[in-house]
């Protein structure tokens, strides 16, 4: 008995040590976010005094006429791309997976490296090629960007599906009257639809938030982080803190629901 | 039992993936209701061969005929024939009812007729009850019944089975193997069967043919493979056997183990070297004043209906199955009657050791 109290001390304290880390950790991460989250209820115009809550600036919002024609922008950009980019990802993943083994990898790699490049670089080629072509920038420049770097999401989504498949099923729906494209969307599309959903929502989640790519890549028209950005260099107003606060919520919510889902798939 | 008219012939079929060649110029005819086996260590081609037929491969050289008319090229979806896959590969998005119906959804026959069917499938795999489960959920035996129900339901012609059983336990495997066979006779539906168990095979088959390598080693009844052994290899994959290099040294005479024996075999030349196989089954062991045969007693293993022993006599150790026991390290006399002495030819590719080659 006394050996084991006196061993639990130093567990006790390891235990503590730990905690403490975790909880710096978290508020050094988001401390920033619940700063301005709080702003964002708050009456004054000042960011150095609370002068009491108010919903104003979430009012403000929606009437303000530039917001509003940017969420839909945003919002018309994100589902269209996400569209798009899943029935390219999710056939590119099907075409790639019946490859031969070495042309299949090749191909992985490359579809990596939108992922990896940095968004700068991603974006400023982007708006490189779009003015060479002597595209207009706008909206559907926009499109066209969140398209490329939205389909390895749902590529590398639907890829590891694929690879868990029972190599027969395909064979099953042949053998039982499927010709080869019922198969696909009888058979394949259903067992592998877990990964292509959770891939359409990762690239609604890149899409949404996307800021860097955007602002290379369209000039008449502008999303929400452009807004945001753009209202920063004026100065900011409790209604931008409203805004990013939407905005955090929406994207956390997102990403809550796709780790939700990838987690169910491992079981 | 089956008819004599030919359901699907191979004629010179071979299948090279790449550079290896895995099928060599197999001949080879199925008639109409009979249950043929495949049988042969992993590796040997016969998932190929049952692909083949299936249409998910294509061979190399040769063709596949069914009833006389030339099908290789004609897709999956357009053969008579359905496949009862190895791992299940059930649909899992759809349930029991709906994995059965899919093939007669496809064929767009009338809701009641699709009820009344499937309903007599799950009858007969007896899984009544079950159409509303999901897949998933049900073991590997009840998946496996609803596979063979999801082929059958369509009423093909022929029913492709790759080691259907081979992720069930023995006992569910026995069992499976009998109800089987009596689907097979009720339904009257010629069976291709692929498996590398010989008791499966011997226990199921009208004709068991036994493969190696690429090649057709032996077609036969299961007796007859299992009676008369063509060569090394099918004697020694089909059942126990006592494998020896003999002598001829004349018509139904053969010098084996250093001793001459009278046997039924004739036509070898004289002093040619065979093959000779002796199941232990078929030894008979004797006091030593009679034997042809005196040995010591090396181990004995109690194997339930009998002991199974192994007996050296001089540089030679026999396998022997006898359901009286002698002690390790008695002297006994061994015995083996003309007819169950079987010689073989000798092929250039499988020479086994001298002595017991045992499995």
């Amino acid at each position: 008995m006394v050996t084991s109290v006196a061993r639990r001390a130093p567990r006790r304290r390891a235990h503590r040590l730990k905690l403490t880390y975790i909880i710096v950790l978290l508020v050094f991460l988001y401390l920033p976010i619940l700063v301005m989250i709080g702003l964002s209820f708050n009456a004054s115009e000042s960011r150095a005094q609370w002068t009491g809550f108010t919903l104003d600036w979430y009012g403000r919002l929606f009437n303000d006429s530039r917001i509003m024609s940017a969420l839909q922008v945003t919002i018309s950009v994100a589902v269209m791309a996400t569209v798009i980019s899943t029935v390219i990802g999710t056939l590119a993943a099907i075409g790639m997976h019946s490859m031969k083994q070495g042309w299949s990898n090749l191909l992985t790699n490359v579809a990596y490296l939108p992922m990896t490049t940095p968004d700068i670089v991603t974006g400023v080629s982007l708006m490189l090629m779009f003015v060479f072509v002597q595209w207009p920038l706008s909206k559907w420049t926009m499109l066209c960007a969140h398209v490329a770097f939205d389909t390895p999401y749902v590529l590398f989504s639907v890829l590891p599906r694929l690879r868990q498949m029972n190599p027969n099923l395909y064979e099953a729906a042949l053998d039982l009257g499927c010709k080869p494209t019922r198969a696909l969307f009888k058979v394949i599309l259903p067992e592998i639809m877990p990964g292509v959903i959770t891939g359409s929502l990762l690239a609604f989640t890149m899409s949404l938030d996307d800021f860097v790519i955007s602002y290379f890549t369209s000039n008449t028209d502008q999303n929400l982080s452009m807004i945001v950005y753009s209202a920063a260099k004026l100065g900011v107003e409790p209604t931008m803190y409203a805004l990013s606060t939407l905005m955090f919520l929406v994207i956390l919510a997102l990403l809550l629901i796709i780790n939700r889902r990838s987690k169910l798939e491992e079981i | 039992m089956y008819d004599e008219q030919r359901l699907i012939e191979l004629r010179g079929v071979s299948k090279s993936f790449g550079d290896t060649q895995v099928l060599h110029n197999i001949d080879l005819y199925i008639r109409k209701r009979e249950f043929v086996t495949l049988l042969g260590p992993s590796g040997c081609g016969k998932t190929t061969m049952l692909r083949i037929i299936g249409g998910f491969e294509m061979p190399t050289e040769g063709s596949v005929l069914f009833e006389d008319k030339d099908i290789t090229d004609v897709p999956p979806y357009r053969r008579r024939v359905n496949t009862v896959f190895q791992k299940y590969a059930l649909f899992s998005h759809l349930n029991v009812f709906d994995n059965i119906a899919f093939g007669l959804k496809l064929r767009k026959l009338p809701k009641a007729e699709i009820k009344e069917r499937v309903d007599r499938m799950l009858r007969l795999v007896k899984m009544e009850g079950y159409e509303k489960r999901s897949v998933e959920s049900l073991s590997g035996g009840q998946q496996q019944r609803i596979a063979i129900a999801r082929a059958l339901v369509n009423e093909p012609e022929v029913l492709l089975l790759d080691e259907p059983l081979g992720a069930l336990d023995l006992k569910l495997r026995q069992e499976m193997q009998l109800e089987l066979k009596s689907m097979q006779q009720e339904l009257g539906i010629t069976f291709l069967y692929v498996t590398h168990d010989q008791e499966e095979a011997l226990t199921m088959s009208d004709t068991i043919v036994v493969m190696k390598g690429g090649r057709i080693q032996q077609i036969g009844d299961p007796k007859r493979i299992y009676d008369e052994p063509k060569n090394a290899f099918v004697a020694d994959f089909i059942g126990q056997s006592n494998l020896l290099t003999g002598v001829m040294l004349a018509d139904e005479l053969v010098m084996m183990a250093g001793k001459e024996f009278p046997c039924v075999d004739e036509g070898f030349e004289k002093n040619e070297v065979v093959d000779v196989v002796v199941r232990p089954e078929d030894i008979m062991v004797v006091g030593t004043d009679v034997g042809m045969l005196e040995g010591v007693v090396e181990s004995v293993l109690f194997k339930g209906v009998h002991y199974e022993m192994m007996v050296a006599t001089g540089e030679t150790r026999w396998k022997v199955h006898s359901t009286t026991m002698q002690p390790v390290g008695s002297r006994v006399g061994l015995s083996i009657v003309p007819f169950n002495i079987h010689i073989m030819r000798r092929e250039a590719v499988a020479i086994p050791a001298e002595g017991g080659g045992q499995v």
